[in-house]
């Protein structure tokens, strides 16, 4: 295998983040990077549908919830090993999504959009409303960390929470790797640049486009469960319409259809809010201003725009 | 003798120059998180504002006195925006980057269980103010205290005083989703049951839901005796003018805490006249105590608003952590403040009207109790018209049996 520039920046950025913790000395960034983490797995599903298939879907954040909800109820109701609950919740998000895309892919372009919307706001309003099992606005209090108490690793410890997300995140990108580079992924970048043609040639896109969204949907129950048993408490509101629009957003300013880009976007939509807290009132107002100037004129996301810029330095090289 | 004179003149000067040095004056930053914009920044906003006007006032009088030592108090406040995870955000950030140990506001039920999920295991202090939810104060968390009753306490003081009205069906339109609306309500179902009356339907509202005609029109069908409004306040301002356009001509009864400018922003004072808002005693001017009345006028002038009935729990909160640390003796032994929170009786500076439980401000649980009021709109303000039963005691040991 040749040993290309992208990989080296791949392996720096990984070192990057194994250092980070150790570069950190104010707690409070580690806490945001561990956030941080967590979106670069639902941004990574996102980017699956949005990015490589062509499909915006605007209920991400609602599967994470449903992530979210069914790691915490499984291991309140049957005592299920944390462990065990945080490997099931993608599945069972999975199940919804099926649910959930099989009607939703008959759809296209805008019209698929308003219909995860809608499933979004389903998702929500159920979990407000099924308060016997919910807890609705109040939330669910006290969700256990992985590992036992006074285990080996101590999972209340944000550094070892850390390097936990960390490696999941990692995995799921590397996955998400290989899932683009294989036949399925070549398949879906077909379906985004031309979907009838796809059809055409015999191929049952709607197969290929339910796998993008039930995928998608797995890397966004996986994060849910990740964030519930990080912060210890979930509620609807962590879940609403708007963290959906965010995790569009880390992928479009990141880079839709890089590997990535949705890490770079996920760091953005966690880290810009907090910067901006200087401006007070005034700091939504900003921060969408910057998302909109950046949408406007970094089309192909940081990724993109780095890579044009590498490219121009690259052609004066040779020249 | 001179030499003697000399000698004890110095080594007295010296004594009082050490003692000015040992009692320096510093600064104590205290954070405030709460919602300072988005729907909830009526009750966030006025919160912040109350903190800030404590602490100033605070300062001019000397600042606290710790030890040897007189701080200062310093507010940075963040806002939360009533989400959880910005919450969480922002008492981190509070915590791990400014340093803060004592955090205040959080006027908002969500975002409040956020960060009291995690800030037992936190070197820090809560003190939250408007926050209604019930199990905030029920996990037995030794470093939270919060000013504001529980929902239900109030909940249940107000079914009976519906009840004692005579009324035997009632309609409920309200914020049913948010947990501590649906609380009070339930606590007002079964005082009403109990005098033999009924809910007799339960219609739900969006918190950003303005349009209420629908369920006011179904209601109406139903010829209740009374309604009964639980939500924000510019919703229920909504329902009360609708209620009115309506030809709705049964008495309105509320839960909502909102001042007479946020109503008037919404409805006329017309359209709210005979209102009943019933809610813990909370700052209305015609009912005020000297500190009240003191806490509106200088709220007023200095921001050029009136305040908010609830704002007063996020000052009280300002008030209760002075006495704490000059009682605790320390700025750093935030176990020791929190302790000597519990162990306080009712501070002289406080505007809301607190019972006291076994003489202290809080209870064993860190919660704090004030009186229950009915609340009437008349010509155009909120007349305090009568207490409400309100037992804190016996509702102190049901808040202990409740897991």
């Amino acid at each position: 295998m040749k040993l290309r520039v992208s990989h080296i920046l791949y392996a720096a950025a990984l070192v990057g983040f194994i250092l980070l913790p150790q570069l950190i000395t104010v707690k409070y960034y580690l806490h945001l990077s561990v956030l941080a983490l967590v979106w670069v797995i639902a941004a990574q599903g996102q980017n699956l549908i949005q990015g490589y298939t062509g499909y915006v879907s605007i209920v991400q954040a609602g599967f994470m919830g449903i992530g979210a909800y069914s790691t915490t109820l499984m291991g309140l109701h049957f005592g299920l090993p944390v462990w065990l609950t945080i490997l099931l919740a993608p599945f069972v998000t999975a199940l919804f999504a099926l649910f959930a895309g099989y009607p939703s892919l008959r759809v296209k372009g805008h019209y698929f959009a308003i219909v995860t919307l809608a499933f979004n706001l389903v998702i929500f309003i159920v979990l407000m409303h099924a308060t016997d099992l919910t807890q609705g606005e109040a939330g669910i209090s006290g969700i256990p960390k992985p590992g036992r108490e006074g285990g080996w690793l101590d999972f209340a410890n944000r550094e070892v929470y850390y390097y936990f997300v960390l490696i999941i995140a990692v995995a799921m990108t590397a996955l998400a790797a290989l899932i683009v580079r294989s036949r399925i992924g070549q398949t879906l970048i077909a379906i985004r640049q031309n979907e009838t043609l796809v059809g055409a040639i015999g191929i049952a896109a709607w197969k290929y486009k339910l796998f993008a969204f039930v995928t998608s949907a797995m890397y966004a129950g996986l994060a849910g469960a990740l964030y519930a048993h990080y912060q210890s408490f979930i509620n609807p509101e962590i879940f609403g319409l708007a963290q959906s629009l965010d995790a569009i957003l880390a992928v479009i300013i990141g880079g839709s259809g890089t590997i990535l880009g949705p890490v770079i976007g996920a760091f953005v939509v966690v880290f810009l809010p907090e910067y901006l807290r200087f401006a007070d009132s005034f700091r939504l107002i900003l921060y969408g201003l910057l998302l909109v100037l950046a949408t406007i004129f970094m089309p192909r996301g940081i990724v993109g725009v780095v890579g044009q810029l590498w490219a121009r330095m690259a052609g004066k090289a040779t020249r | 003798m001179t030499k003697r004179l000399t000698f004890t003149t110095l080594t007295a000067m010296m004594a009082l120059t050490g003692g000015m040095v040992m009692a320096e004056e510093k600064t104590l930053d205290i954070g405030v998180t709460d919602a300072l914009t988005g729907g909830a920044a009526v009750y966030g906003l006025p919160q912040s504002n109350a903190v800030q006007m404590a602490v100033e006032e605070i300062n001019a009088a000397g600042g606290v006195k710790v030890g040897e030592d007189t701080y200062m108090l310093n507010v940075i406040a963040y806002d939360d925006k009533a989400n959880p995870t910005e919450a969480t955000n922002a008492v981190r950030k509070l915590i791990d980057r400014d340093g803060v140990k004592f955090i205040l506001g959080f006027c908002c039920s969500g975002a409040t269980g956020a960060v009291a999920s995690f800030i037992a295991n936190e070197d820090a202090v809560m003190l939250v103010g408007n926050a209604a939810e019930r199990s905030i104060t029920t996990k037995e968390i030794a470093n939270l205290t919060r000013t504001r009753p529980p929902a239900d306490y109030t909940g249940a003081a107000a079914g009976t005083f519906v009840a004692q009205k005579g009324h035997k069906k009632v309609a409920v339109l309200g914020a049913l989703d948010v947990g501590f609306y649906a609380s009070y309500v339930d606590a007002f179902e079964a005082e009403l049951k109990k005098a033999g009356g009924e809910i007799v339907t339960r219609e739900s509202f969006g918190l950003k839901d303005r349009d209420m005609s629908p369920q006011l029109t179904k209601i109406r069908e139903l010829q209740p005796d009374a309604i009964l409004v639980v939500g924000y306040v510019e919703p229920a301002a909504f329902i009360y003018r609708q209620a009115v356009e309506l030809g709705i001509d049964v008495p309105r009864y509320g839960f909502t805490s909102g001042s007479e400018e946020q109503f008037l922003r919404v409805a006329t004072s017309e359209q709210m006249e005979g209102v009943w808002d019933l809610r813990p005693t909370e700052l209305t001017l015609l009912s005020a105590s000297e500190n009240g009345v003191a806490y509106h006028a200088n709220y007023t002038e200095k921001f050029g608003i009136a305040p908010s009935p609830s704002s007063p729990y996020a000052y009280d909160q300002t008030y209760a952590l002075k006495h704490a640390l000059e009682a605790a003796g320390t700025v750093e032994d935030t176990a020791a403040v929190a302790a000597a929170l519990r162990e306080m009786p009712i501070p002289a500076e406080v505007v809301m009207q607190y019972l006291p439980v076994d003489g202290k401000m809080f209870d064993a649980n860190g919660q704090a109790y004030t009186s229950n009021g009915a609340f009437q709109w008349q010509g155009g303000n909120w007349v305090f018209v009568q207490d409400l039963p309100s037992d804190a005691a016996a509702y102190s040991a049901f808040l202990s049996t409740i897991d």
